[in-house]
């Protein structure tokens, strides 16, 4: 534990830039093999871990440089991101509760004849030989939690719309405050 | 709070003024107070206004009054 805290302190920030990468690489991996196995929690949970290791990461980088501009570029394009997303969040959301209010309260969600409770879906059918992991029970999800995996895409789409939105702000403003600003001094 | 006015009125300041008479750099400067070089670059452009302290800072660095380094347009 201790030799991680060392390494830990000697991280530059470059370095800090190589570990996301690679914690990226393996997030998009874990996701694939959520996919491939229907194994929903697995991804939620290394994204946890994931975010938690690039925490304690850039709490340890050595030399990093905040100075108050750089504090306030991000306090100002995340507040600006914030105002813009709730308001489409809230459009959304507007729009989904109309959906939700126009359904019948207790859908009823027919089988296919031709598939029992204990069969197995052709479409989750895992790839390869279709064995599927050691010891691993597949089970049809009902259509139920399909569509409320289906409301996962719009969920994904907002977080995205709302990481390019602060990275948009995140421009702005930096431009505003003189980031990218030559002079003389400059090589 | 810190930043550009935003009404446009941005204070003057004369940082690069006194940085050439302790011929120091940008960098040297940021160095010394802790800060960037983009930061003291911001500031002498007027695209960045301090905040206190570190007005206060740059102030007694160069061991003069806050008002000789800073200064807004329409003050007494």
């Amino acid at each position: 534990m201790s030799e991680l805290t060392n390494i830990c302190d000697l991280m530059k920030q470059n370095t800090f830039y190589i570990l996301a990468g690679i914690i990226g690489l393996v997030e998009v991996g874990m996701f694939w093999f959520s996919v491939r196995y229907m194994i929903p929690y697995l991804i939620s949970a290394a994204f946890l871990v994931g975010v938690l290791i690039l925490y304690l990461a850039w709490r340890s980088i050595t030399d990093r440089q905040t100075d108050e501009r750089a504090v306030l570029i991000n306090q100002k394009a995340g507040m600006a991101t914030f105002m813009v997303f709730w308001v489409i969040f809230f459009a959304t959301s507007l729009g989904s509760a109309v959906i939700g209010l126009g359904a019948p309260p207790f859908p009823h969600f027919p089988r296919p004849p031709d598939q029992g409770p204990g069969r197995i879906n052709e479409s989750i059918k895992p790839f390869g030989d279709g064995q599927g992991l050691p010891g691993e029970s597949i089970r049809p999800p009902d259509d139920g939690l399909i569509r409320l995996g289906h409301f996962g895409y719009l969920q994904l789409a907002l977080l995205f719309l709302m990481f390019f939105l602060y990275v948009g702000f995140r421009i702005y403003y930096a431009r505003k405050y003189g980031e990218w600003e030559s002079d003389e001094e400059q090589d | 709070m810190p930043g550009n006015t935003e009404s446009g009125r941005a204070m003057k300041n004369r940082i690069k003024v006194f940085r050439a008479m302790h011929d120091l750099t940008q960098d040297a400067l940021a160095q010394q107070l802790g800060v960037t070089r983009q930061t003291i670059l911001a500031i002498e452009k007027g695209k960045y206004d301090p905040s206190l302290e570190l007005a206060f800072k740059i102030a007694r660095f160069f061991n003069v009054s806050i008002e000789e380094v800073f200064s807004y347009p329409g003050a007494p």
